[in-house]
């Protein structure tokens, strides 16, 4: 029996560590602070999330939550009320603006779509149209471009990403993707992918852009541009889209104020240290 | 318990408490019918979403068509749902990964039990449980920043996120429960059997393949069959590396195509699918498909457990008599008649032929022809040279294998665990640990993070623990062998095996929308606490088991009521082993991605939760959006994660030590 007895200690030990936990779980203040949620997609959430961050530290009294989830949930949760705003980095679908009629949606940022190829490959510049050929399996190895004789490792987003939509839309013109295409659930498994895999290439955000990886310059009316903020700015680079928050009717109080502090010089200075293309 | 009362005094309290032993008795068994109505619930509502679906295809048309195009990214614009390349992909992925987990879990656990000396064991079961306690996000980032590349380059493909890929993880994943069920199976065989065989003259490895593993068939086949369960939910660790191409492989034998599976399609596509849109409808279905999967995989798996506990209930009801030998030596020499039976032979040069041309074709398609003649012929080589060999050098070269079956096991885990120390260290500090992220995670520290996993998680075990073990004594102490304990038993079974996206798909449709709690605390302890519940059952029913019948019965002698006996006398001795049950489930819901994805989670907020209606931050979360949508965001990611791997280990440790304690305590008992 004794070694049994020895073990009494264990049950109250536990709970009472489990009891001071869940004290310490209940003693963070309430205070009437006003606060806001911002949910959507993961190419705007870092604007989104250094803006909260920067406009907290300047405002007492306002709590900011962001989190991810992908532009048609944020779109939804802006809706249904759950979400005060939705952040997307495509427009409002045709279904969307026909079943929730109110939502309004502010453009707060440019975002240019760089083509990323593995740092060994000789490529530098291909024109839209050997980007779409790639994409839908007229190329199958880059000697074919000009490149070294490696196959073509077709890497895109799943087919539920608001980026893939625009590739597909612009660049691929409504073509379909090559089967055997990878499909990667984020800019970071992109660049992940590209930057190991020598025949690879795929599409990011210019945020992703480093020195890890090659980014092609686009061959566009003779001349060759590089993906840039300033390209895109200057409208020079042509594959660059709109990033947008969505509120249901007009934006008020806390949601008005942050927004406009996105859309204020301060905030777009945040969109620019973040690679994405100020207004 | 049909004792006389001696006095008045004494029935009168008998009699009061009959009504509290009435309530209790009652409200056991609602916790433990409990999980029987979660697994239903979770049935209903994933079905409830994912019939409609068929508004826009056909049963068939969803099973059979190999085009999953959900947004309809064609010239057409129109949008197909055919989950056959997803079911494809989720049964080649796990199958690859039985042929891998298989050899090495069974030697493991050959070695675990028969070969290794004491002290060693106790390292490498633990050391085999670490292996589980390891995030599966953890597991994701491995497999794709090392293994991807190490395949890719090893045999010059253009990539390495492959069906290959996905299997191996999921192998290393699936490793653990196969060793310790089979272990479990392995170590139980009677004493008398082994030193019978040995008595016989047999060497230790015919006592091992000829006695040994024919008596514990079932109990391994089990772990097999509960280590592919684990395999086929697997959601955060296999969207990572298997390339997530939704076509079936051409040839299907060509492991370094890229192929996606049901839970990829359901962990990636989920948060992207607007919500009531055919598109969400078609992802519910697939996680419909994904389930019952699951519940065909997980009812083997019963009904094979149930043929060990008649096998094993019949050998120990033999225990008392003197019949414990003839059996033991009938089955060996019905194994040895067996192998030298003449149609047995037949059928074994037939199988062996088949077997080969198999091989043949498996290893040209891989290798490429001249290739694979070679290592084909070096595989019959090698077969042949054993065969000549002496049972001596025979058994050397069998131990050899067994040995180096665990050495790739302890290879392995070494390799994660330095993988990402190396790749966290650098990331960890003071401020780390107890200052809030900055500059969207890349300065500051993680302590939100922390704090809402460790809120989540006891959140989690507060809901469980009463119900849990609520259950688990009612089916060890009150329970009689019905349908209705039959019913409960497939309940906690099922739930044992329900994928944790499966888990999270329930808390978002259920208890985020339908309850609307929203994406909340609350939603994610609840989700996480119906994941654990199971764990928790069977460790108390465990538990319990192994208190000695004297105890009650001297306890019922003295005229202490049931509730009495249960709560005076059962659960003091078993409580270290429901503890070790808690703490198991501590680290699993620690650790676990998917269940809170859609119901609890945030990237980001000021301060702690105020109350369980806010969301809050996790490490699981945190570490895949800052290693995947951040840029500049890994290194804190990888310190995340090591502190995740700490946090769950210590608790899985802990866990150990009390198991160990526990042990000596029950050895003082008997």
């Amino acid at each position: 029996m004794k070694p049994i007895e020895n073990f009494k200690w264990i049950v109250p030990v536990f709970f009472a560590i489990i009891l001071a936990a869940s004290v310490f779980a209940g003693c963070t203040d309430d205070d009437d602070e006003e606060t806001i949620d911002i949910k959507g997609s993961t190419t705007v959430l870092p604007i989104a999330d250094l803006a909260a961050e920067k406009y907290m530290d300047e405002h007492d009294d306002v709590a900011i939550t962001v989190s991810g989830g992908g532009s048609s949930v944020g779109v939804t949760a802006v809706a249904d009320g759950t979400a005060d705003i939705g952040m997307a980095s495509r427009g409002l679908k045709d279904s969307e603006k026909e079943k929730y009629p109110d939502l309004k949606e502010i453009v707060i940022a440019r975002d240019g779509i760089a083509l990323i190829i593995h740092k060994s490959n000789n490529i530098t510049a291909l024109s839209q149209e050997e980007i779409r050929g790639i994409y839908n399996g007229t190329y199958t190895n880059w000697k074919e471009l000009g490149g070294p004789d490696k196959d073509i490792v077709v890497v895109g987003r799943d087919s539920a990403s608001g980026t893939r939509e625009f590739f597909w839309k612009h660049v691929m013109k409504k073509e379909e993707f090559v089967e055997g295409m990878l499909e990667k659930n984020s800019n970071g498994a992109v660049h992940e992918t590209v930057k190991g895999t020598e025949g690879a290439i795929g599409y990011v955000g210019l945020g992703y852009v480093d020195d890890q990886v090659k980014a092609v310059k686009i061959k566009n009316e003779g001349e060759e541009v590089e993906p840039t903020v300033q390209n895109v700015k200057d409208g020079k680079y042509p594959i660059s889209r709109n990033l947008h928050f969505v509120t249901n009717g007009d934006a008020t109080g806390l949601a008005k104020k942050f927004i406009d502090f996105v859309l204020s010089p301060e905030g777009q200075k945040i969109v620019e240290d973040e690679g994405f293309v100020p207004l | 318990m049909s004792f006389l009362a001696p006095s008045k005094l004494s029935r009168k309290k008998r009699g009061e408490g009959t009504l509290t032993e009435w309530v209790i008795e009652k409200l056991l068994f609602i916790s433990a019918i409990f999980s029987v109505l979660v697994v239903f619930f979770i049935l209903v509502f994933l079905f409830g979403k994912g019939y409609q679906i068929f508004e826009e295809v056909t049963l068939w048309e969803f099973l059979t068509g190999d085009k999953w195009d959900p947004v309809g990214q064609n010239i057409e614009e129109k949008p197909y749902y055919g989950a056959h390349p997803l079911i494809m992909g989720t049964l080649l992925v796990t199958l690859g990964a039985m042929a891998f987990a298989i050899p090495l879990g069974i030697g493991s656990a050959i070695f675990i039990s028969e070969i290794a000396p004491p002290r060693i064991r106790d390292f490498l079961k633990t050391g085999t449980e670490l292996l589980a306690g390891i995030p599966s996000v953890v597991y994701g980032l491995f497999g794709l920043i090392i293994l991807t590349r190490w395949l890719q380059i090893n045999f010059d493909k253009p990539t390495g996120e492959t069906w290959l890929a996905g299997s191996i993880l999921l192998g290393i994943m699936a490793l653990p429960t196969i060793i310790s069920v089979a272990e479990d199976a392995i170590s139980s065989v009677g004493k008398e059997l082994k030193e019978g065989s040995l008595a016989l003259g047999a060497t230790k490895w015919q006592t091992i393949t000829k006695v040994i593993i024919p008596s514990s068939i079932s109990g391994i086949t089990a772990a097999v069959i509960l280590g592919m369960g684990r395999a086929v939910g697997e959601t955060m660790a296999v969207m990572m590396v298997t390339g997530n191409t939704p076509i079936v492989p051409e040839p299907i034998t060509n492991v370094f195509a890229s192929v996606k599976t049901l839970t990829g399609a359901l962990g990636i596509e989920m948060g992207e699918a607007p919500v009531n849109s055919p598109h969400q409808h078609a992802l519910f279905a697939l996680a419909v498909v994904l389930f019952v999967i699951v519940l065909s995989i997980n009812a083997g798996a019963m009904i094979i457990m149930k043929r060990i506990k008649e096998r094993h209930y019949g050998i120990a009801g033999k225990k008392k008599g003197s019949r414990v030998l003839p059996e033991p030596i009938k089955n060996f020499t019905d194994s040895i008649k067996n192998f030298t039976g003449p149609i047995k032979r037949h059928m074994d040069t037939i199988l062996g032929i088949f077997a080969g041309i198999i091989l043949i074709w498996l290893l040209t398609s891989w290798f490429g022809i001249p290739m694979g003649l070679v290592i084909f012929f070096m595989v019959i080589g090698i077969h042949f040279f054993s065969q000549s060999l002496s049972p001596k050098n025979y058994q050397t070269m069998a131990l050899g294998m067994v040995t180096l079956s665990i050495i790739i096991v302890l290879f392995l885990l070494g390799a994660l665990l330095y993988y990402i120390t190396a790749e966290g260290i650098h990331a960890l500090s003071w401020e780390f640990l107890t200052e809030s992220p900055r500059n969207c995670g890349r300065e500051g520290g993680i302590y939100p993070a922390i704090i809402g996993t460790l809120y989540l998680t006891l959140g989690a075990i507060i809901l469980a623990v009463p119900l849990g073990v609520g259950a688990g004594i009612y089916i060890s102490e009150y329970a009689k062998e019905t349908r209705v304990l039959k019913i409960i038993r497939a309940g906690i079974d099922n739930l044992n095996g329900t994928p944790s996206i499966v888990f999270g798909l329930f808390g978002y449709a259920f208890l985020v929308l339908y309850l609307g709690l929203g994406v909340s605390m609350i939603a994610g302890q609840i989700t996480l606490a119906l994941m654990v519940l199971p764990t928790i059952i069977r460790t108390t029913e465990e538990a319990l088991k192994a208190v000695p019948h004297t105890l009650r019965e001297g306890s019922l002698a003295l005229g202490a009521t049931k509730w009495e006996t249960t709560r005076r006398v059962v659960l003091p001795p078993s409580m270290p082993g429901i503890i070790t049950g808690i703490i198991l489930s501590i680290g699993r819901a620690a650790g676990e991605t998917a269940p809170i994805m859609f119901t609890a989670v945030v990237f980001s907020q000021p301060g702690l939760p105020n109350d369980p209606s806010d969301p809050v931050m996790a490490l699981p979360y945190y570490i895949l959006e800052m290693s995947m949508n951040i840029p500049g965001g890994q290194g804190n990611a990888a310190g995340a994660a090591l502190v995740l791997l700490l946090l769950v280990l210590s608790f899985y440790l802990l866990a150990a030590l009390i198991r160990k304690r526990f042990e000596k305590a029950l050895k003082g008992f008997r």
